[in-house]
């Protein structure tokens, strides 16, 4: 019946083999042993008393960056969205500052800040107080929490004060007038609103913490222990043990599809149906002497996690010696002169990276907005359940779609790793969700109406796609295209496991550096990171003509 | 000029059917409104009609040609029609003219000044010359509603088909675009299905009215049909106000409930029947106690009044009736003589009592 039925046909099907297909291998070889099928694999890796251990330091570690991230982010979205605190649009530039930056850069700055013996706070405590101990050790699992926390907050106030910003205020003040008095207000109509953001929240902070690699791996393996992502990555050490990696994934993968599933149910139930929010203004609370406090404390946290990083991150990019004060004897430029001229790993790397980034950002975008529109237009039968593909791999943390990638594509019919092709293969699948979550809301903002005025004027279905919707949805795309790209240049936790010599990218090098104690060539790798995903940011901002974080104009 | 014909039009979105066996004709060059209350399935036939949906019963013709039918539907694109939407659907990225020029592309050739000359000459016919190059965003609500009128228009379809599409305009807007759709439409001729949920903008705006309930056609008439001969109790509540007196026929052209007995219209009602009778609260007369009617036939009833409320062309009367356990509303023409308390007759025409079938 539809003429065009075809190409969107063809777009679902692509999307299920490149997800369905590493996940396949990966339960497929879990369940491998090397004489047949078995379920020694798990026995080994359950039995494996590291693995326990490695296991529930991560459960300590997600837990905590979970506590801690909600008990930062939550007053600070309080803050911003509903009282007269100063500087409201400062704080909202630095969070999204903080929700860009890789938490991996985060981590080595706070190497550099809180090493317990050349880290400078700590040197600087021991000028200052005469003591020998260090007053902070950012190898442990206090310090991993923290380094970890910094950069997994803003989840969790983005989620609450997007909430609360949608809720109108004559909500409180029909409260208020029937006789509630403020403290009432706000447990009896605000906080409950907010609880399912609020919980949502939290998990969504707790998942961060259970699929990151780049932190533990470089504050928990110094510190002598593993979180489950390291020890993932370790079983591919030589002599890899690919089955034992693959058993090991499945806890990781099922515990994150259970807390996606707990969040979605959290956000289902209530959630946003009742923050309608289309009317209503929103008036701030005054705060009165609290103002400046209020704003102190903020800035305190974004101290910890912009301007103290930054600025070391800056220092060691252009000294001599990172940890010797500041001065023009100390000041040079030849850690960049070393980074992209004589260290033979980078200038391929920044190429693969920035070919990679537009690569996958492109066919990325794509993709999501064929995708997206297919569903939201009903295009193709069954097409409601499309969505349960193209988001399942929000449950696949990185390290373990890279051992699925890593399985399913070293053996034929398509043997991709070595190139450049595998990391594509897995950066698609991994920012396809993303991608699809933001060609959706770009979709949906295109009224039908808009098409069938076209259609019912005798213009066919493509050359509606071609000239009402897709000139309507550009800005959408395009900043579509530049979240996935700003996801991929700074993606380490499923490249760390699929790279080659020849296939190295920034992050691989970043970390490749550390080992060798490179620091000031890792500042300035990490710079210029920051620097290419800063110019993206400012790019989508003004495409979207908004911030990126936010939910109204 | 060919016109809509509808046979059995079923459309269920799971168990629920939204249309169910709909029966229409509209004539070539007739404006018929579908009208209805929310949900009872207009705005889905007006989309089968489109074929912007597929039916899962029934046909759809047009002049000669089947467009949809359960087996195979002709997409939208090639089904000759125009369409104006409630949300009027402009493109925002193309100008007025862009808008308007759209639907000269398909179909028969046009050149482009041919082109220009159409697009101008739409927009003079809805008042919106010299809007050429504004934006829609440019524009005010009505404007924006005239531009997708001769965005509709300028492709002289088969069919026009319009889904509420004065329900986003203030009030004073709405009652003159309703003149205006009228005259265009005597201007035109086109054949076209208007669907509304206002009975006042049908009236107006129609020759013929079909009032939908519950995804089928229960009646079909002009304005002047449907409200003095409404043949279900639906229909009667639905195009304008009435009182509705249930009760049960006890012989032919007498309806009884408790101790009232109320002569009524010739009507094929057989004897034992339950019917509800309809009278319109301005065809009722208000008489001072002990006056007798002028004449004619009447039933004569006695009630006390209730509330009065002066409404400035007329007064609006509750009187509860001495038998029956019945309350009529009376328009009655002012000044507003009677206070509630007050002992009244009234008269009702045997003619204005219409005895309706329970459905």
């Amino acid at each position: 019946m539809e003429r065009s039925l075809p190409v969107w046909l063809l777009a679902a099907l692509l999307v299920a083999l490149l997800i369905l297909l590493p996940l396949a291998w990966l339960v497929v070889l879990s369940l491998s042993t090397g004489a047949g099928a078995g379920l020694g694999s798990y026995r080994a890796a359950l039995t494996d008393p590291q693995l326990g251990k490695a296991l529930w330091n991560t459960i300590v570690l997600a837990f905590w960056v979970g506590a801690f991230s909600l008990a930062i982010g939550a007053p600070m979205a309080w803050l911003t969205a509903r009282t007269d605190l100063p500087g409201k649009r400062t704080i909202r530039a630095l969070m999204l500052a903080s929700f860009v930056t890789p938490p991996f850069l985060g981590a080595f700055a706070w190497v550099m800040l809180a090493g317990p013996n050349a880290g400078l706070l700590n040197k600087l405590y021991r000028e200052v107080t005469g003591a020998q101990e260090p007053l902070l050790n950012i190898f442990s699992m206090p310090g991993l929490i923290f380094a970890v926390t910094l950069y997994t907050f803003p989840y969790v106030f983005i989620m609450i004060a997007n909430t609360l910003e949608l809720i109108a205020s004559d909500l409180e003040e029909a409260a208020a007038i029937l006789g509630a008095r403020r403290v009432t207000v706000a447990l009896t109509v605000t906080l409950p609103m907010v609880a399912p953001a609020i919980a949502s929240g939290f998990i969504l902070a707790v998942l961060q913490a259970l699929a990151l690699f780049g932190s533990p791996a470089i504050l928990a393996l110094p510190a002598g222990f593993h979180t489950i992502t390291t020890q993932i990555w370790s079983y591919f050490q030589y002599p890899p043990k690919v089955e034992l990696a693959a058993a090991a994934s499945m806890p990781l993968l099922v515990a994150t599809a259970l807390l996606l599933w707990l969040q979605k149910r959290l956000l289902g139930r209530r959630g946003y149906a009742s923050v309608g929010g289309k009317t209503g203004q929103r008036r701030g609370i005054a705060l009165g002497a609290w103002r400046w406090p209020a704003f102190a404390g903020c800035l305190a946290v974004m101290a910890c996690s912009i301007f103290l990083p930054y600025g070391v991150l800056a220092k060691a990019a252009l000294s001599r010696a990172w940890a010797q004060p500041l001065s023009w004897d100390n000041f040079t430029l030849a850690n960049v002169w070393f980074t992209f001229w004589q260290y033979s790993a980078t200038q391929s790397a920044v190429v693969n990276t920035l070919e990679l980034g537009v690569m996958t950002a492109t066919v990325g975008a794509l993709m999501a907005a064929v995708l997206a529109y297919t569903v939201n237009r009903r295009l193709v039968p069954g097409a409601q359940f499309l969505p349960f593909l193209v988001l399942a791999p929000v449950v696949i943390p990185g390290v373990v779609l890279a051992v699925g990638l890593f399985i399913a594509y070293t053996r034929p019919p398509l043997v991709l790793y070595g190139t450049l092709w595998i990391l594509f293969a897995a950066y698609l699948t991994k920012e396809l969700p993303v991608g699809y979550s933001q060609s959706d809301a770009t979709f949906r903002g295109v009224h039908t109406d808009l098409e069938e005025a076209g259609r019912i004027l005798g213009a066919g279905r493509l050359r509606v796609l071609r000239e009402i919707t897709a000139p309507l949805a550009r800005s959408g795309i395009i900043a579509t295209w530049c979240f996935i790209f700003i996801g991929v240049i700074r993606e380490l936790s499923a490249s760390i496991i699929l790279f080659t010599p020849a296939t190295k990218v920034i992050s691989v090098v970043i970390f490749d550096l550390k080992e060798e104690g490179q620091f000031g060539a890792i500042a300035v790798l990490g710079l210029f990171m920051l620097l290419v995903t800063f110019a993206t940011v400012t790019l989508m901002q003004a495409l979207l003509g908004r911030d990126v974080l936010g939910v109204r104009e | 000029m060919p016109g809509v014909s509808i046979r059995g039009l079923t459309k269920r979105y799971g168990d629920v059917a939204a249309v169910e066996g709909l029966e229409l004709d509209v004539a070539p060059g007739e404006l018929v409104a579908l009208l209805g209350p929310s949900g009872c399935g207009k705005t889905t036939t007006l989309r089968l009609v489109a074929g912007f949906l597929a039916p899962e019963a029934g046909e759809i013709h047009v002049g000669d040609r089947v467009l949809s039918s359960a087996a195979s539907v002709v997409p939208p694109e090639r089904r000759k029609m125009a369409m104006i939407f409630q949300s009027y659907a402009l493109w925002p990225h193309m100008t007025v003219a862009q808008n308007v020029a759209y639907g000269l592309r398909f179909g028969r050739r046009v050149d482009a000044a041919e082109r220009d000359r159409r697009v101008r000459e739409i927009l003079g016919a809805v008042q919106l010359a010299g809007y050429e190059r504004r934006y829609p965003g440019e524009l005010s609500g009505g404007q924006q509603q005239r531009v997708a009128v001769a965005r509709a228009l300028v492709v002289e379809p088969e069919i026009l088909l319009l889904d509420e599409p004065l329900s986003n305009l203030d009030a004073n807007l709405r009652e003159e675009m309703r003149f205006e759709i009228r005259r265009l439409h005597e201007a035109f001729g086109i054949t076209t299905l208007y669907v509304t949920h206002d009975q006042a903008e049908a009236m107006v705006i129609s020759d013929r009215i079909a009032v939908l309930d519950r995804g089928r056609v229960v009646q079909v008439g002009t304005a002047a049909d449907l409200f003095e001969r409404p043949r279900t109790r639906f229909v009667a509540q639905f195009i304008g106000r009435t009182n509705l007196v249930d009760g049960v026929v006890a012989e032919p052209g007498v309806v009884v409930r408790e101790g009232l007995r109320l002569r009524v219209a010739a009507a094929d009602a057989k004897p034992g029947a339950t019917v509800a009778v309809s009278i319109r609260p301005h065809t009722i007369t208000l008489l001072a106690e002990g006056v007798r009617p002028a004449g004619g036939d009447v039933n004569l009833l006695r009630g006390t009044v209730r509330r009065a409320s002066y409404l400035g062309a007329g007064v609006d009367y509750e009187v509860d009736v001495d038998e029956g356990n019945v309350t009529l509303r009376i328009a009655a023409p002012p000044p507003a003589s009677l206070a509630p308390g007050a002992r009244v007759g009234l008269a009702v025409p045997v003619e204005a009592c219409l005895p309706l079938p329970n459905a």
